[in-house]
């Protein structure tokens, strides 16, 4: 079993986050230059034909793609601690708020980044406007999560789960185009503190 | 038990085709979008991201996102199993959720909101940034005709929740997005024709 994966890039960071919030530190990993567009090769469109990182390789020579999909393979093999949900009702919970994060502020954050940056200058078509659409949509998304946080400790809920996972990512990716969180998003700065303090940030 | 539905949108298609896969007959009350019905506050109440659909549950919870919801009614009712019947197959089919979802579905629902008349007043459109989408669109049913190469479904061997949100994007790009299919995508007609011809296809 391998990932494939790169440091700097936010989806590879969930599966790291969520790999050592599950204590499983036995995975190697293997670096896919994104920057170099070594993801956009023949080899590797092989082994993932959508061309996105982090991809986790089984030992049968399988190859599970999608940093969500990877984090479930996880969940199944290795339950606790449950970070996706410990009921029906919960795991439907869990989807609900993880995919909010994704959809509200993660590819917001993605959005106003690839129409932006220089980084994707050349490589996709850019659409600076609509970048700035994706940022304020982005800021408006926290200052609706720091109501969210004003009556819990967690995104979905008491317990920490992939949810947090993907509004970190989120939320540390968005400062790459000057979304951050303001001084008077109390609960939103609580929150960040609590989640960022954690040892898998630094995953 | 009951869902909060609107006939002309994909996204809650895609869980009336759940639902009709599974056989169940969950009450449905409808919720306009075109007249913002979904933006009142009572409705903002129920899902604060204001989409549609929405399952309210008995205890008075409500659940939001469609792929949340589908995998409630999954943990429920396991059987025709939809979303995978162990870690790799779970795996396997999020990650085809994944692709069609983050791909061909979000090209198309970018590409309708950008250029559409109905979304002229509701958001800042950018027919250049639509143009792009709809250029998405086109690569991404290339892309997933060479996937679907031989199989009989999209995720392999039997109908999924991937081949309902590939279903409902494929169909929502012809009609609302103007972008069609080129017959000469001969896997992608085929496996179309398939899913269309199944009695869940007109939910």
């Amino acid at each position: 079993m391998k990932i494939y994966d790169f440091v700097g890039a936010p989806n590879p960071r969930r599966v790291r986050v969520f790999l050592a919030e599950k204590g499983i530190n036995n995975v190697p990993f293997e670096q896919v230059n994104i920057a170099t567009a070594d993801n956009r090769k023949p080899d590797f469109l092989k082994i993932n034909p959508m061309g996105g990182i982090p991809v986790l390789e089984l030992d049968d020579g399988t190859h599970i793609a999608e940093s969500v999909a990877i984090c479930r393979y996880f969940e199944t093999i290795k339950p606790e601690p449950a970070l996706m949900g410990v009921d029906a009702k919960d795991k439907a919970v869990v989807e609900m708020w993880n995919r909010r994060m994704e959809f509200e502020v993660l590819s917001m954050a993605a959005g106003s980044f690839r129409n932006t940056s220089d980084f994707f200058k050349g490589r996709i078509p850019q659409v600076k406007e609509y970048g700035e659409v994706c940022k304020n949509a982005a800021v408006k998304r926290l200052e609706w999560l720091d109501t969210v946080l004003a009556d819990r400790e967690f995104i979905a809920g008491p317990r920490y789960t992939i949810a947090d996972i993907t509004a970190l990512i989120g939320i540390d990716f968005g400062r790459t185009t000057q979304i951050r969180i303001q001084e008077n998003q109390k609960n939103l700065a609580r929150w960040h503190q609590a989640v960022s303090s954690r040892p898998s940030a630094k995953a | 038990m009951k869902i909060y539905d609107f006939a002309f949108a994909p996204n809650p298609r895609r869980l009336r085709i759940f639902v009709a896969e599974k056989g169940l007959k969950i009450p449905v009350e409808q919720v306009d979008i075109f007249t913002g019905k979904n933006r009142t506050p009572e409705m903002l109440a129920k899902n604060p991201a204001g989409g549609l659909p929405v399952m309210e549950l008995d205890d008075g919870t409500h659940l939001a996102e469609s792929v949340a919801i589908c995998r409630y009614l999954e943990s429920l009712h396991p059987e025709p199993n939809m979303m995978g019947k162990n870690s790799r197959e779970q795996a396997d089919i999020e990650m085809w959720n994944r692709r069609v979802e983050l791909g061909l579905f979000a090209a198309a629902g970018r590409a309708f909101q950008h250029t559409n008349e109905l979304f002229k007043d509701r958001l800042k459109q950018f027919p250049e940034y639509g143009a792009t989408q709809r250029e998405a669109v086109t690569q991404q049913l290339q892309w997933l005709d060479a996937q679907i190469g031989n199989k009989p479904f999209i995720a392999g061997e039997r109908f999924t929740i991937a081949d309902i949100t590939a279903e409902v994007a494929v169909d929502f790009a012809a009609q609302m997005a103007s972008v069609t299919a080129d017959p000469g995508l001969k896997n992608l007609a085929r496996w179309h024709q398939s899913v269309s011809s199944r009695p869940s296809a007109k939910a």
